[in-house]
């Protein structure tokens, strides 16, 4: 479903060459809950990133549903953006000049529904993480814990096969943060494949499988061991 | 699509006030500043006789001092002498001809208090209102046989019908000018050709002549030339008017109307055939040097829009270059700006067509705005011209915008805006999809 | 000693300080050119006419009934009009200087109809035509009464004595030495005129003619029903006496109309309008340009600071001063100036030759390049100020959050 195999990512600059993955291979399968652990700098963005078709690779296959990412043009990459991937971000990214509504419209939009596709859509996914009063209001009238509902809400409007998740967390209190990882469950427990990249270790736990990345390589071991030995240092 | 793009840059152009205000504003001072000079370049270089420009041509025969040209290297004089003149007309080789010159008249009103005043003339023949398609208020020119018979016919302009007359239909009324009687033939409606081609010697931008007369009677009765006269060969002593008249002083314009290429070239022929049996008896010691010009090639000829227009307009186009740079600038740090935004639609499925299209929509609806206000900064700018200039009664034809000038203006700033719009947008296109997610 | 880094710091996203470069060296083309246009304008303007412009008007006598003595006219209206007190003399001419129509001619060297060596305005005057225009004679004499011919007394159209000006003379004999009082030239192939005296100066009536300095009177009167009297009043009585003279000429006789009264004054606003007009848009395209470039550097360090907030609070955080923060932007603002002003420099030299060719521009002189660079770099500075100060605004804490 989602196959990596020997994946490279290398960063070049005038002077230096950062290879952030090096020969990385992972399969997820479809429902899964994965979530990837490791530390600062181990190249669990890159793979992020790359998973989301955000970034390039340097060399290696990726294959996404059966198709090879890497022969897609940009207006192809982006519509598997658009239909297949859903994204969450630790800062949320909502569009402040937007409103609810007009935020989780988006991806809508390019997707090229129809209006009322697009409306039915935007109230059934808004409803859904509970928010379906607040549809006129601005991201900065909610706080943190509803527009990261919000941005789920986006992420999910569109129907897509995987959620990339980037520390969702990150910039909530532990209350907000439980709610939404709840949701997230929900979310899994309904169908959709969920890549949660994270350096919290409770957050990982809610996963039914962890990866831990460290060197741009997918670390063998228990990963119990690799988080004990995080904790420590 | 397209107007959720429209609403985006809405939303965009209202999220930044102060600068899109200030790339409106940069871009409608810049089409401001160039239309107003291109309108005054548009009347200046117009042809308000092009229906006929291929069928109409001025007359040039180089009759100048063999030891020095009228017009360096090899230029023909721009007039004709009164002999060549009548010749010329007396032949009548073409369809139709007309010669003319510029002098003024007096008018004496009837009644016992109205003062005598003088006016703007033209001494013509009959085919100049047919030649020229001058519009008739009222009646109309006088028949080639009043040009033979020096009858004392006269056309006025509307003004001056209204002033003597009131308005009020005067063909037949009797006229007196300088003495003499002059009955009314015609009134010409509202006339004022510009630039004023069929005399661009004397000031290519002033009024048109206020009345016509017989170009005979002004030869019979002495009437001065107020146009340009110039002579390179002396008049013999005390010949007087005589000798005046049969010398190599141009004064007179004179324009044929030949409705093809061939009779063009016929006309030609005799124009040299003419100038080579005048050789015979002394004159025209130059080489053959004749000329038929159209309205256009005339006017471009005689250079009838002025060096500083175009030099305005130079710095004009230069301004708008600024006011660009400047859009372009303003532009690329909104986009910069943005890039987090533009980062994450392109996450949420936005392809670079789509982000491009996005963008280009946006700098079109500030081009349009730019375009709007700038029809107003043009309208500004004439206004401006026009006060400066005011003391040239003819400034005011000068300073008129026309719809095709509305037109250019906007299409001028919309296709500003989105050049401007080119280097930020694919700026903005680049932005990778990655680069501003995490962080900020 | 800080513009190293900073110099990398820019090269780092050198397009849009490229583009503020650009837009200054246009500015800068520009403002050089348009400098230079209202310049020689200005000096075109400043010259002077060689009349008493202050206190002289002018006007027309045009005659409409036939068979009118014109001569008789003529002495009447003179005779009227030197007696008005106020009047400090008044002559017949067939034109005037500022009035941009009038008559010229080739002259010779030698007598024949060949390729003339100068060119020269007539005014046709008599006597009093010295003192109406105020001229200043240098060498010579006036004209006596007796050498004014009125042109019905003789066959011989042109007088045998002529007054130039000190720019005719040297045009027509440039090897001459000495005084030129007594040469002759030739009007045509047999009318040779001798010169009786030189004048300072008097403009042929046409401003624009290269050969503007070049002017004569001949001391003839010309008898037609055209006749145009200058007038010149003592000091400040000219408007009182225009009206008053225009009435009693045309009180006086009947069969003419008294029209074009006219002030010298009147007379060089409108020779002299497309000049002025020019002056008064450059100056406003110059003081436009100068606002647009200014507000468009206002903008763009807006932008800057704007987007380097996080960047300035760590300096801040670091220890950099106010002061640093300002000078830093102030210092970034000069360099992508002076960048922009050798650009413009270089286009404005450019344009300058350009415009030479093409439309007969006098060159431009090399000191209007510092003083544009100066104002430029004026302009900078201070639209980058308000940005800067705000810059400096940022507070150090800013560093530490990290949304």
């Amino acid at each position: 479903m989602l196959k990596m195999k020997n994946v490279s990512k290398v960063y070049r600059t005038d002077t230096v060459e950062t290879h952030a993955l090096r020969e990385f291979s992972l399969t997820v399968d479809e429902g899964e809950f994965v979530s990837v652990t490791g530390p600062s700098g181990s190249g669990k963005t890159t793979f992020l990133n790359i998973a989301g078709l955000l970034e390039d690779l340097t060399s290696g296959t990726y294959e996404l549903d059966g198709r090879d990412i890497s022969k897609l043009n940009d207006k192809e990459r982006s519509n598997v953006r658009n239909e297949k991937i859903g994204f969450i971000f630790q800062s949320f990214n909502l569009i402040p000049e937007l409103n609810i509504f007009d935020n989780v419209d988006v991806p809508l939009r390019y997707r090229g529904f129809k209006a009322d596709e697009r409306k039915r859509r935007i109230e059934q996914s808004i409803e859904m993480v509970g928010l379906g009063s607040r549809l006129s209001h601005l991201p900065a009238q909610l706080s943190g814990g509803q527009q990261q509902r919000v941005a789920i809400a986006r992420a999910l409007a569109g129907e897509p096969r995987f959620l990339l998740a980037d520390e969702p967390t990150g910039n909530l209190d532990t209350n907000m943060a439980d709610s939404v990882l709840d949701l997230l469950g929900e979310i899994n427990a309904a169908g959709t494949t969920i890549i949660m990249v994270t350096h919290e270790l409770g957050l990982a736990d809610r996963a039914k499988r962890n990866i831990f990345v460290r060197d741009g390589q997918v670390s063998d071991g228990a990963p119990e061991l690799h988080l004990a030995s995080m904790a420590a240092g | 699509m397209f107007r959720y793009y429209l609403k985006l840059g809405t939303l965009s152009i209202r999220a930044n006030p102060i600068l899109s205000a200030l790339m409106v504003a940069a871009i409608a001072i810049g089409i401001g500043a160039c239309m107003t000079i291109m309108t005054v370049r548009h009347v200046m270089s117009g042809n308000p006789i092009e229906h006929k420009n291929d069928q109409l041509y001025h007359v040039q025969v180089d009759n100048w001092n063999p030891d020095d040209p009228y017009d360096d290297p090899d230029g023909a004089p721009v007039q004709v002498t009164y002999l060549d003149a009548k010749a010329l007309f007396d032949a009548g080789r073409a369809f139709r001809q007309t010669t003319s010159f510029k002098t003024s008249r007096v008018i004496q009103p009837e009644g016992a208090d109205a003062r005598p005043f003088q006016e703007e003339s033209r001494a013509t023949t009959a085919d100049f209102f047919t030649m020229f398609d001058v519009p008739f208020l009222y009646g109309s020119g006088w028949d080639r046989s009043a040009d033979e018979t020096l009858e004392h016919v006269i056309v006025l302009s509307r003004e001056l019908n209204e002033k003597l007359f009131g308005g009020e239909n005067s063909v037949g009324r009797t006229l007196m000018i300088n003495d003499e009687s002059f009955r009314v033939t015609g009134v010409v409606d509202t006339w004022n050709p510009v630039p004023k081609y069929y005399d661009v010697n004397n000031n290519p931008f002033e009024d048109p002549a206020q009345l016509f007369l017989p170009f005979s009677v002004a030869i019979a009765g002495n009437y001065d030339n107020s146009g340009n006269t110039s002579c390179w060969k002396p008049i013999p002593d005390g010949t007087g008017r005589e000798g005046f008249l049969a010398s190599e002083c141009i004064w007179i314009q004179m324009w044929v109307e030949l409705q093809n290429e061939s009779a063009k070239q016929d006309y030609m022929t005799f124009l040299d055939a003419y100038v080579e049996e005048q050789k015979l008896i002394g004159r025209f010691p130059r080489p053959l040097n004749n000329h038929l010009r159209n309205p256009d090639e005339w006017m471009r000829y005689n250079e009838v829009v002025d060096d500083d227009v175009d030099v305005l307009l130079g710095l004009a186009v230069l301004f708008l270059v600024v006011c660009l740079l400047n859009t372009i600038g303003l532009l690329l740090a909104k986009a910069m700006r943005s890039a987090k935004n533009t980062s994450l639609r392109r996450a949420l499925g936005a392809s670079k067509a789509e982000l491009f299209k996005q963008h280009v929509i946006e700098a079109g609806m500030i081009g349009v705005a730019g375009g709007l206000f700038g029809i107003v900064m043009t309208w500004f700018g004439l206004r401006g011209i026009e006060n400066l200039y005011a003391d040239y009664d003819f400034i005011q034809h000068l300073v008129r915008m026309d719809w095709s000038m509305v037109m250019l203006a906007v299409a001028l700033a919309v296709v500003s805006a989105l050049g401007a719009a080119l280097y930020p947008t694919w700026r903005t296109c680049n932005i990778t999809p990655a680069s501003y997610l995490r962080l900020q | 000693m800080e513009i190293g880094p900073i110099w990398r710091a820019m090269w780092q996203s050198k397009g849009g300080y490229l583009l503020i470069g650009l837009q200054i060296a246009v500015t800068m083309a520009i403002m050089v050119n348009a400098f230079a246009i209202m310049q020689e304008r200005a000096s075109k303007m400043g010259r002077p006419s060689g009349i008493d412009e202050a206190n002289t008007f002018a006007l027309a006598s045009v005659a409409f009934k036939p068979d009118l003595d014109y001569q008789s006219l003529i002495r009447e209206d003179l005779e009227m009009l030197r007696n008005t007190p106020g009047v400090i003399n008044a002559v017949v001419t067939n034109s005037f200087p500022l009035r941009q129509g009038g008559w010229s001619e080739g002259l010779h060297r030698e007598p024949g109809v060949g390729k003339s060596v100068s060119s020269s305005a007539i005014y046709f005057v008599d006597e009093h035509g010295l003192e109406t225009f105020g001229m200043n004679l240098v060498d010579g004499e006036n004209f006596t009464p007796a050498q004014v011919a009125w042109d019905s007394d003789s066959d011989d159209f042109w007088p045998a004595t002529v007054i130039i000006t000190q720019a005719l003379a040297e045009d027509l004999f440039p090897d001459h030495e000495g005084s030129y009082v007594g040469n002759t030239f030739w009007f045509n192939d047999d009318n040779p005129a001798n010169i009786v005296g030189v004048v300072e100066r008097l403009q042929a009536p046409w401003p624009t003619w290269t050969g503007v300095e070049r002017s004569m009177l001949v001391p003839l009167i010309r008898e037609s029903e055209f006749s145009r009297y200058v007038i010149r009043t003592e000091p400040g009585r000219r408007d009182e006496l225009m009206p008053q003279i225009e009435e009693m000429l045309s009180a006086s006789n009947k069969e003419r109309i008294i029209r074009s009264v006219e002030t010298a004054a009147d007379a060089r606003k409108l020779a002299y309008l497309g000049d002025s007009s020019m002056i008064s848009i450059l100056t406003f395209v110059i003081g436009l340009l100068t606002a647009i470039t200014g507000l468009g550097i206002v903008g763009l360090a807006s932008f800057s600071v704007a987007r380097r907030k996080r960047q300035i609070g760590i300096r801040r955080a670091l220890g950099a001063t106010k002061t640093a923060i300002v000078r830093y932007f102030m210092i970034e603002n000069f360099i992508v100036s002076s960048i922009g002003i050798v650009i413009g420099a270089i286009l404005a030299v450019a344009l300058n030759i350009f415009m030479v060719q093409a439309f007969a521009l006098t060159p431009l002189a090399w000191y209007v390049i510092p003083i544009a660079m100066l104002i430029l770099w004026t302009v900078g500075q201070v639209a980058v100020a308000g940005p800067a100060r705000r810059a400096s605004n940022v507070s150090p804490a800013i560093a530490t959050r990290s949304s």
